[in-house]
């Protein structure tokens, strides 16, 4: 062996475990914040396959002796008063989360279309008008929405909510379909309308298809905000029989504090629409996020 | 087939006049180029033409009905773009069935309709892709294929092959060409490229900042541009346009420069001089009428060869007159250096005056 090619292969050594030195750095990182994000998860799900007196021992068992699923019984079960409150909350979500989601895609979709295509007068000015409600913290407008939800009467109704919601999520929504009508060539409208289709059968055969991506996004965005929202349900329902999830969760609870499973349970099955949504339909969510962002 | 007649017509953006005045007929199977540089008005005036752009005043006929408030579908064209807008999420064949199925023609009638356009241009085989999966020629192809599968009145094609790579474009140009002759299809065709509108029209537009310069056949408007734009903008390399001055001498019309020669004109030339509104006189001669010396000759203008190009076939040289450049064509045989001092004599025959303030060209009758 030369010394040029000892030298050689030790620069080589040096500078590749400089490279694995991050690299290694990056993944002790990772690994932690999964850990930070998948443990409390899964420490819900262990606990909800616990019996209560289980739940509450110290040292904790790790893995519970005997797993039970004796608190989603009891949550799902319609003849028990905990499960009908239960299944109320959750449908009450269902109905909020799902006409938000509705109705905003109905509002972003043309809204979008319409702030990417045509030229009218206000239009940069209502364009930030949409996005300047996104500055702010929602909770400041938590107060001044309750003073105006009572003046018209909604207080007490799923109605205040979904418009509360439909607030708070069509600005990322428009905008992110912006994007999207932005990047579809008008010619392929123009081409649809010379080949026989008037303006409105141009948007719904060739571009409605073309942004689905970006629809379903906004779709997804819309359900979450809706179905995750806390302090406005809080303040707009008093009813039990109107509560929504996360609400209802809590407030049920807080006077049951010792059944931890029962809480786990719950919170674990709140979850899941969200998640099973998210993973079927994540390819659109992260295009959607993406596309718009570099000129093909 | 139908004929189209542009009457004054005008497209107003606020106060910017994108189109002016424009008046034009396209007969019957007739293949007619807008041509122009950017912002001229051509891409606007077709879009005004196929109803995609509404008409500020004056009227489109297209047959024998005033089209200006007809929607696009209602006006029976077709239309190939220059990103040829191939819609993006159906496969070729359903690319073709589209314009069919919006007219609600029957499935098998469509069928019918769109295996005979595969098999005239030949792409059956890709009849299942998605356009992505075409190569920019085939792409192209398809966008054609879509204009006339459903056999469309007027034709309208907004620089269709400018996005292709230059052997394919000329490959292209030839396709359309016989498309034309084959369907006697009435054809209106924007483009920049003076040489893709001097190939393939029958009669060019030749429009610019809003304005129709010159309507006529590409020979007539190589032979007699009728002003200095219209002159310097078709053929390649472009007319060489020498400002000077015009003076009478002992019965004699001279045109002199600024930088002292002059050029004494013909009879027929000279009498031309007499309808300029100006004693400001443009001379136009394209590289083929200007002949190079490399000795002094009567009647020559001395000059310095700046840049030299050899093509092949010929050899262009390039040189400064009166501050104005000057394109002369040489056979390759004939050696020319850079600063090489050369004589340089127009055929006065095919020579090309323009009054210089109307930019007007000066012709004897």
């Amino acid at each position: 062996m030369s010394t040029i090619a000892e030298t050689t292969s030790r620069g080589q050594t040096r500078r590749r475990v400089r490279i694995d030195g991050w690299r290694w750095g990056g993944r002790v990182f990772l690994v932690f914040m999964l850990l930070y994000t998948a443990l409390p998860m899964v420490w819900m799900l262990l606990t909800s396959i616990k019996s209560g007196f289980a739940a509450m021992q110290l040292p904790p068992q790790w893995w519970p002796d005997q797993p039970t699923l004796a608190s989603y019984q009891k949550l799902l079960d319609p003849q028990n008063s905990v499960g009908q409150d239960f299944l109320r909350f959750f449908w009450n979500s269902l109905i909020v989360s799902t006409a938000t989601t509705i109705l905003s895609v109905i509002v972003a979709v043309p809204a979008a279309y319409a702030f990417s295509r045509f030229t009218f007068p206000g239009r940069n000015f209502l364009f930030f008008a949409v996005l300047l409600r996104n500055m702010f913290p929602a909770v400041i407008f938590l107060v001044p929405l309750f003073v105006l939800m009572r003046a018209i009467g909604l207080v007490n109704t799923h109605g205040s909510l979904i418009l509360t919601y439909l607030t708070f999520g069509l600005p990322l929504a428009i905008w992110l379909l912006k994007g999207f009508y932005d990047n579809i060539p008008v010619q392929l409208e123009q081409a649809a309308r010379i080949d026989g289709a008037t303006r409105l059968q141009a948007f719904i055969l060739i571009v409605m298809p073309l942004s689905a991506p970006g629809i379903i996004a906004t779709a997804i965005y819309s359900f979450i905000g809706a179905w995750n929202e806390y302090i406005y349900a809080y303040t707009f329902l008093s009813k039990n029989e109107q509560l929504t999830l996360p609400v209802g969760i809590q407030r049920f609870f807080s006077e049951n504090t010792t059944d931890f499973p029962g809480l786990m349970a719950a919170s674990f099955m709140m979850s899941v629409p969200v998640v099973v949504l998210f993973l079927v339909l994540q390819r659109y969510f992260v295009r959607a996020l993406t596309e718009g962002a570099v000129k093909h | 087939m139908a004929h189209v007649v542009l009457k004054d017509l005008v497209k107003t953006y606020g106060s910017f006049k994108a189109v002016n005045e424009v008046s034009l007929t396209v007969n019957d199977g007739e293949f007619v180029a807008l041509v122009g540089p950017s912002g001229c008005g051509k891409t606007t005036t077709l879009n005004l033409v196929a109803g995609l752009t509404s008409v500020t005043s004056g009227d489109i006929i297209i047959g024998d009905r005033v089209v200006n408030d007809l929607d696009p579908k209602d006006r029976d064209i077709a239309m190939v773009f220059q990103n040829y807008a191939l819609y993006p999420q159906k496969s070729v064949y359903m690319n073709l069935a589209f314009p069919l199925q919006m007219r609600k023609l029957p499935r098998d009638e469509i069928d019918k309709k769109v295996r005979e356009a595969a098999r005239v241009l030949d792409m059956t085989q890709l009849l299942e892709r998605k356009p992505r999966e075409l190569s920019g020629g085939q792409q192209q192809r398809v966008a054609l294929g879509r204009a006339l599968v459903r056999d469309p009145a007027v034709f309208l094609m907004d620089e269709p092959l400018s996005n292709l790579d230059a052997k394919l474009r000329v490959q292209m140009r030839s396709e359309i060409k016989r498309f034309h002759q084959d369907l006697k299809a009435t054809i209106i065709y924007v483009t920049h490229d003076q040489l893709e509108a001097v190939t393939m029209a029958d009669r060019m537009a030749v429009m610019n900042g809003g304005y129709l310069q010159q309507y006529d056949s590409p020979a007539q408007i190589f032979a007699h541009p009728a002003n200095m734009f219209v002159a310097s903008f078709v053929g390649s390399p472009a007319m060489s346009l020498i400002p000077l001055e015009a003076s009478t001498a002992n019965g004699d019309t001279v045109l002199t420069s600024a930088e002292g020669w002059s050029l004494a004109l013909s009879q027929p030339n000279a009498r031309k001089i007499l309808r300029a509104s100006t004693n400001k006189i443009v001379l136009g001669a394209r590289h083929s009428t200007i002949k190079l010396h490399k000795s002094s000759v009567p009647g020559a203008i001395p000059a310095k060869a700046y840049t030299v190009e050899p093509t092949g076939d010929v050899t262009f040289v390039q040189a400064f007159l009166s501050g104005a450049i000057v394109n002369i064509s040489v056979s390759p045989n004939i050696a020319v250096a850079p600063d090489e001092r050369i004589w340089l004599e127009f055929d006065q025959e095919r020579v090309h005056l323009f009054d210089g303030e109307t930019q007007t060209a000066l012709e004897a009758n």
